[in-house]
């Protein structure tokens, strides 16, 4: 029972609509459907039953005359009286019997009716449902019997019972669509809260429900809507926290940047720890100077869908226009003719270099840079012949400020920002794509950019 | 005499530091702090401005179109942001580049030397009579940077001469956004493409019979331009 139970509240509550509304049609157009067939039938049954009577009442009257006048008609009106030929009247006279009509064996009427006539009863002969009526027609017991057959009403009532069945099915099936629906109707905004609810888990902090008029549902809607206006705000704001806090940043920077400049090409009036502080300086302002841009475009990246700066952009160009001195000696393999892909250049050409630049500093340098096609899309690899990234490090990676294993404690490579891979999925997931890293044949990682291909 | 620069920013500290670092590189530079003092200072003998687009008072983009509409004095913009829709007012106002803060001495002397420099066609000389070169019914003189239809001659800016020559030595072939970035901004990485865009479209604006459906600049999709027919 509680199984049942269980399975009925797995199925939706639009399927439970509909099948409740199919059953409940069903039941109604069911009862509906017996009484019109108990009614119809019984009084047709009825009508049939008193002509039939009535016809044998005024056939055996004649017999009767004609017995009295002792006329030897006799055989003639007998054929007469049976008329229809699936009609047979049968004459008991003196203890024989005649026929007429329909070939019928005495056998087959029932005795009981014949010791209770006047009488009728239905009977089935040789298949066939018939009404046989026994009229006594002499005081000496001669005796009168018609036997009228059904089939007609039979067939009539048939036709009438499938008509009857056919729309029950039918009533049941339209109940069903109805229940399905208005369910569907009714239940509208609850998928539409659904919809907009997945979108935002998804990240979309722009999905809203549609403001409706309905009284029952306009508070949903309009508190779901509210909640997500304060959601987005909040994001937003600190994004533009984090943007602000950037920008500040810059006044100061440039100043630093361009005194470290001076003092660098003074490098040589300089005595040599002041020199070498210029270098420690130099270096970490030039770090600073990228981690500021790259928060900044990371905040820019949140605050700002893309979509207006969307082109056409041929891969070959991105990967051949790469510098030398970010991916030295590396092979570059495009397939041909190169895919074509919506992007924003620049931000793609901004995901190529972080990932050469993050193959060079955890790498040991980019091996290879290839555009080809899988599963029907445009995929970037960058592959190095490093260490690779370890399998619970690889969804890692692309989150903010996590450090290689190589970099953070021996201090090989400090000229990171922390943010170079989370740029990419940033860029990558804005631009419709997937980015992730995998190992490479032959040993390495393997960062692979997929991005849906467009015609050109 | 080296360079000279007008500088408008009106930040004092950025000012003065960058200011210090374009003298050490070896640029006569002239500061300003706002829109109104720099349109009073220029002078014909600037060889090129650094504008910064927030100023108070007059902003960034009406003292480039001011000085636009005055001459083709090369224009650097200085912008916030490299997304905003501050860079593309600035280029349709007539600038010839831009560059994002922080400004850096170095970035900016390397932009100032490919915006000045002179353009050398590939195998030939620069000279007053260097081959004159056809595109439709435009009559294009390297040599004396000028353009002329029918007799009448097109002004165009040093930028945007340079372009066109640039896709008129090409006789059709594609020149694509890359070579065109590098052989006349001197970028040869993370060229923001619509920088290109929009000079294409300043240039078609001035040399296009009708700039909405082009017949001499032609787009190519997903690569460059190229001229046509």
């Amino acid at each position: 029972m509680t199984d049942l139970r269980r399975r009925w509240e797995s199925v939706s509550l639009r399927w439970r609509v509909a099948l409740a509304f199919g059953v409940v049609t069903t039941a109604v157009a069911a009862l509906l459907s017996v009484t019109t067939w108990q009614l119809a039938s019984s009084y047709m049954l009825d009508q049939r039953e008193r002509g039939a009577t009535n016809q044998a009442v005024v056939d055996a009257r004649l017999v009767a005359d004609n017995l009295q006048r002792r006329s030897d008609e006799l055989p003639t009106l007998l054929v007469g009286l049976a008329g229809r030929p699936e009609t047979s009247v049968l004459l008991r006279r003196g203890g024989t019997w005649t026929t007429a009509g329909r070939e019928t064996d005495v056998e087959d009427v029932p005795p009981a009716l014949l010791s209770a006539a006047p009488a009728r009863q239905r009977v089935e002969v040789d298949g066939v449902l018939v009404l046989a009526v026994a009229i006594p027609v002499t005081p000496d017991g001669d005796m009168f019997v018609r036997l009228a057959s059904l089939t007609e009403l039979d067939r009539t009532l048939r036709f009438l019972s499938g008509v009857l069945v056919i729309g029950t099915v039918v009533a049941g099936l339209l109940g069903t669509l109805l229940g399905w629906w208005t369910a569907r109707r009714a239940l509208q905004p609850l998928s539409e809260l659904t919809d907009a609810a997945g979108r935002m888990a998804e990240g979309d902090l722009s999905a809203r429900l549609p403001v409706r008029r309905e009284a029952d549902l306009a508070p949903l809607a309009s508190r779901f809507n509210a909640t997500a206006d304060a959601l987005e705000e909040r994001v937003q704001r600190d994004a533009r926290f984090a943007g602000d806090v950037s920008h500040e940043l810059r006044t100061p920077l440039t100043t630093m940047i361009n005194a470290v400049e001076v003092l660098r090409r003074r490098h040589g009036d300089l005595p040599e720890t002041a020199g070498r502080a210029v270098d420690l300086l130099g270096a970490d302002v030039q770090r600073f100077h990228r981690m500021v841009e790259d928060l900044l475009e990371i905040s820019r990246g949140i605050q700002v869908p893309d979509g207006h700066d969307l082109a056409p952009v041929d891969l070959a160009v991105v990967v051949e226009n790469v510098p030398e001195a970010l991916v030295p000696g590396a092979d570059v393999e495009v397939a041909h003719p190169a895919p074509l892909v919506m992007a924003d250049r620049r931000r793609l050409d901004q995901v190529v270099a972080n990932l050469c630049d993050n193959a060079r500093h955890h790498g040991g340098g980019v091996v290879r840079l290839g555009v080809v096609r899988r599963d029907g899309q445009a995929v970037i690899e960058v592959d190095d012949a490093g260490p690779g990234v370890p399998a619970d490090l690889r969804e890692r990676v692309f989150e903010r400020f996590t450090r290689g294993g190589r970099s953070g404690r021996n201090g090989a490579y400090s000229g990171g920002t922390g943010l170079g891979l989370a740029l990419v999925a940033q860029h990558v997931h804005g631009l419709g794509g997937r980015v992730w890293v995998e190992d490479r044949p032959g040993g390495g990682a393997r960062f692979v950019v997929a991005l849906e291909e467009v015609s050109s | 005499m080296g360079t000279r620069v007008l500088l408008v920013e009106d930040d004092e500290r950025i000012r003065q530091a960058l200011g210090l670092a374009l003298a050490d590189e070896g640029y006569d530079v002239v500061e300003t702090a706002t829109g109104e003092e720099a349109l009073e200072v220029v002078d014909p003998d600037l060889d090129v401005v650094l504008l910064d687009l927030m100023l108070p008072g007059i902003d960034g983009i009406e003292v480039c179109s001011t000085l636009r509409s005055r001459g083709d004095l090369p224009i650097i913009i200085a912008t916030a942001r490299s997304d905003t829709a501050d860079v593309i007012a600035g280029l349709e106002a007539g600038a010839d580049d831009y560059v994002t803060k922080p400004l850096i001495a170095g970035e900016l002397a390397a932009r100032i030397k490919a915006l000045l420099r002179r353009r050398r066609p590939a195998g030939a000389e620069e000279a007053p009579g260097s081959p004159e070169l056809r595109l439709g019914d435009l009559v294009i003189s390297p040599g004396r940077e000028s353009v002329e239809r029918a007799g009448q001659p097109l002004h165009l800016t040093h930028t945007e001469f340079r372009l066109l020559v640039e896709l008129a030595t090409a006789r059709g072939d594609v020149v694509t956004r890359e070579q065109l970035l590098q052989r006349v901004w001197g970028y040869d990485y993370f060229g923001d493409t619509r920088l290109l865009d929009v000079h294409v479209r300043r240039l078609r604006r001035k040399i296009e019979p009708d700039p909405d459906d082009p017949t001499l600049v032609l787009t190519v999709r997903g690569s460059g331009y190229r001229t046509g027919p």
